[in-house]
């Protein structure tokens, strides 16, 4: 599943990140965003977006269109 | 790097030992690592890294000496001086493909300023800033010689070179962490968590923030207010006076050169002082505290939609205040196209000098709806600003809506007092040393344009005889006599001048006083009124609640008000205060822009200003004719 389809507080294993935009495929993947990671959805902002997650000990903020290319699973 | 949040610092730390450049590592807020419990082996963290570490606490001058002591010893060992013998190897099979690209490169003329294990690792990454750069160096594309040795890694790993590499930088960040750090058992801050729940709460967060900037708003321009008054006094009261009994038996054009061109344009830029450093203050207490990400995280999605992030919002609030300081609020923002695009459209947020040219058309011509019509202005700004958004956000050098937002959100911290005031004053010195002298120079060639040939009538001047050949530009929006016109001019300098402007055109006569001199006395008034600012400010800080920038003078002056009905009618003031909304707000906000931006953006700005203006008024006073207002 995509990781803006995730709930507040649900934790997520990152699998994989679309390939389609290659800039931010590594903007991500220097984030933390890599193979294996486990992630949490601390919250979403009060007008549904963006979402902040926790990983790798701190938090990130980014939008649901982003979140959208991040493929994770739920643990 | 910060201490309390290793594992994501190393990751930059790693990118920087492949350039194999000497360095020391300041594990810093190393005070606050200790205190939540973490644990870690330094020696073993040295042996790992090849470098040398050092734990500091900035904040309180904790381990500095240390760390520059080494820093000095690191840079001077001249063995080490170009290279650092690099220790963190990735997997083997990795390993071997960057060295069987070293070994073709070392066939290649590099400029030896480029470690080649390095080099080898961008070209295997695809770096297109690497890649670009290199063509230049040497005029020849070098990224086929790396294509072999990605494709194996590609074929092993089945992922994309980019990704491996960040990933077993990672593993290896891991790794040594694993073996040197002890993680208390329970890491997250809960001081952190349990404001972010308030903060950021469905309900609250918005509430939360409006109230926030509501405080920061009022405490800014009300607290700066009396402090403004008190340099503008001092510097064309006080200081102008003296030079002007100075040059008393100097021509006439030397006098007004020196005291309105010269005093005046440092009076200007001076009087902007306590307000930059008011708002500095604020805005430092916002970021360094860590609300400042929360307030982007917030509002984040109502600023998207016009090609905006979050944390454009607070230049915009700051912008009704007064636009200067909003522009250089900007710089809380990351992405210089967000940048840019915020610094373009907070001149259309309606700061407080506008105030008095509404008060004066509304009192002459709208007195019942007073109240009304100058909220409608500072409506119009928005609705303008929200249309320009819009256009702007989908062109090529703002294109905003393409850039993600990733916006790490820190811990809250209490910012120290230290910090605090150093980076106001910072921020301040650089004002006054950049926007200074542009302003300067602008206000002695404003000067000339409008005062002279020296001693002509105010129908004389060379600003009276451009203004005749340029009044029938603006037939379209109503205002087209030239005494409207001369008084659009003296509004770049200072909103503040329009209506002084327009009471000269229109040959009213200000009331002057007599002036006595007696240099004691008047330095005695000075440093009185200094005090009074000083509690003036702090009556106007805490003693009310409504912001004293919105506070409407009416004008009462009758003559005046006849004159202006003999130029204007409801519809064309209308119009005309219209343009003054939407027209270049003062030569200080173009400094400011020419500060942030350079001139490119600077004279895009003056065009835009120029040009939406012309457009909406003229839109408002033939569409106003045609509904049959007059």
């Amino acid at each position: 599943m995509k990781l803006s389809e995730l709930k507040e507080n649900q934790m997520a294993r990152v699998v994989k990140i679309d390939n389609s935009l290659k800039s931010l495929k590594k903007r991500l993947s220097d984030l933390g965003f890599v193979k294996g990671e486990e992630i949490e959805i601390k919250r979403i902002a009060p007008l549904g977006d963006p979402i902040e997650i926790s990983l790798k000990g701190y938090s990130l903020s980014l939008r649901k269109k982003e979140a959208e290319k991040i493929e994770v699973e739920k643990i | 790097m910060d201490s309390t949040n290793l594992e994501r610092n190393l990751y930059l730390t790693l990118l920087l030992m492949e350039m194999e450049k000497p360095m020391v590592i300041a594990l810093n807020m190393f005070d606050e690592f200790e205190k939540s419990g973490y644990k870690i082996d330094l020696d073993k963290f040295r042996k790992y890294l090849g470098v040398d570490v050092v734990p500091t606490v900035a904040t309180k001058d904790k381990g500095l000496k240390e760390l520059i002591d080494k820093a000095i010893k690191v840079a001077k060992s001249k063995k080490q001086y170009r290279k650092m013998e690099y220790r963190l190897l990735f997997d083997k099979f990795i390993e071997n493909e960057i060295d069987g690209l070293v070994e073709k490169l070392k066939k290649e003329e590099l400029p030896n300023k480029y470690p080649l294990r390095w080099l080898a690792i961008k070209l295997i990454e695809k770096d297109e800033y690497v890649i670009q750069i290199l063509k230049k160096e040497i005029g020849k594309d070098i990224s086929p010689l790396a294509k072999e040795h990605i494709m194996a890694i590609e074929e092993r790993f089945d992922d994309d070179t980019e990704t491996i590499l960040t990933e077993a930088r990672y593993g290896i960040i891991n790794g040594i962490l694993k073996d040197v750090l002890k993680k208390p058992k329970n890491y997250n801050i809960p001081f952190t968590e349990k404001l972010d729940k308030i903060v950021t709460n469905k309900y609250l967060g918005l509430p939360i923030f409006f109230a926030l900037m509501y405080i920061v708003f009022k405490l800014t321009f009300d607290g700066s207010g009396p402090f403004i008054d008190w340099v503008d006094g001092f510097i064309n009261g006080y200081i102008g006076k003296y030079v002007g009994l100075a040059f008393s038996s100097a021509p006439h054009w030397i006098k007004s050169l020196v005291i309105d061109g010269i005093i005046g344009g440092v009076g200007l830029v001076l009087s902007f002082v306590p307000l930059m450093m008011f708002i500095y203050f604020f805005l430092a207490l916002l970021e360094e505290s860590g609300y400042m990400s929360r307030a982007a995280f917030v509002l984040d999605k109502i600023m998207h939609s016009i090609g905006l992030n979050g944390k454009s919002f607070i230049p915009m609030i700051l912008g009704f205040g007064c636009n200067v300081p909003a522009i250089y609020a900007t710089r809380a923002l990351e992405n210089e196209k967000d940048r840019k695009l915020t610094a373009v459209l907070v001149p259309f947020m309606s700061c407080g000098a506008r105030l008095p040219i509404y008060a004066l058309f509304t009192s002459v011509f709208f007195v019942k709806y007073q109240a009304s019509i100058v909220l409608l202005m500072y409506v119009l700004g928005i609705i303008v600003a929200i249309g320009v958004g819009l256009l702007l956000k989908n062109t090529k050098p703002f294109e905003t809506a393409k850039s993600p937002l990733l916006l790490e959100l820190p811990p809250y911290r209490i910012p120290s007092a230290k910090m605090l005031f150093s980076s106001t004053w910072i921020r301040t010195r650089s004002f006054l040393k950049k926007a200074g002298s542009i302003i300067l120079l602008a206000m002695v060639v404003l000067w000339a344009v409008i005062n002279l040939p020296s001693g002509s009538s105010p129908d004389n001047s060379y600003l009276a005889k451009a203004a005749k050949t340029v009044a029938p530009i603006f037939a379209p929006t109503g205002f087209d006599r030239w005494q409207t016109v001369a008084s659009i001019l003296p509004g770049v300098i200072a909103k503040e001048s329009v209506v002084g402007a327009l009471g000269q055109t229109l040959g009213v006569e200000e009331k002057s006083e007599k002036e006595k001199a007696s240099f004691i006395e008047d330095s005695r008034e000075q440093i009185l009124g200094l005090t009074r600012a000083v509690i003036d400010s702090f009556k106007n800080m805490f003693g009310s609640l409504t912001p004293g920038v919105f506070e409407i003078e009416s004008i009462s002056n009758s003559t005046f008000s006849q004159k202006i009905k003999s130029v204007f009618t409801p519809l064309s003031a209308f119009s005309y205060m219209v343009f003054m909304l939407l027209f270049i707000p003062c030569i200080v906000t173009l400094a400011a822009i020419k500060q942030e931006f350079g001139w490119g953006l600077m004279f895009f700005e003056i065009g835009l200003l120029t040009v939406i203006p012309y457009i909406v008024s003229t839109v408002i006073y033939q569409g106003g004719r045609l509904l049959g207002f007059h």
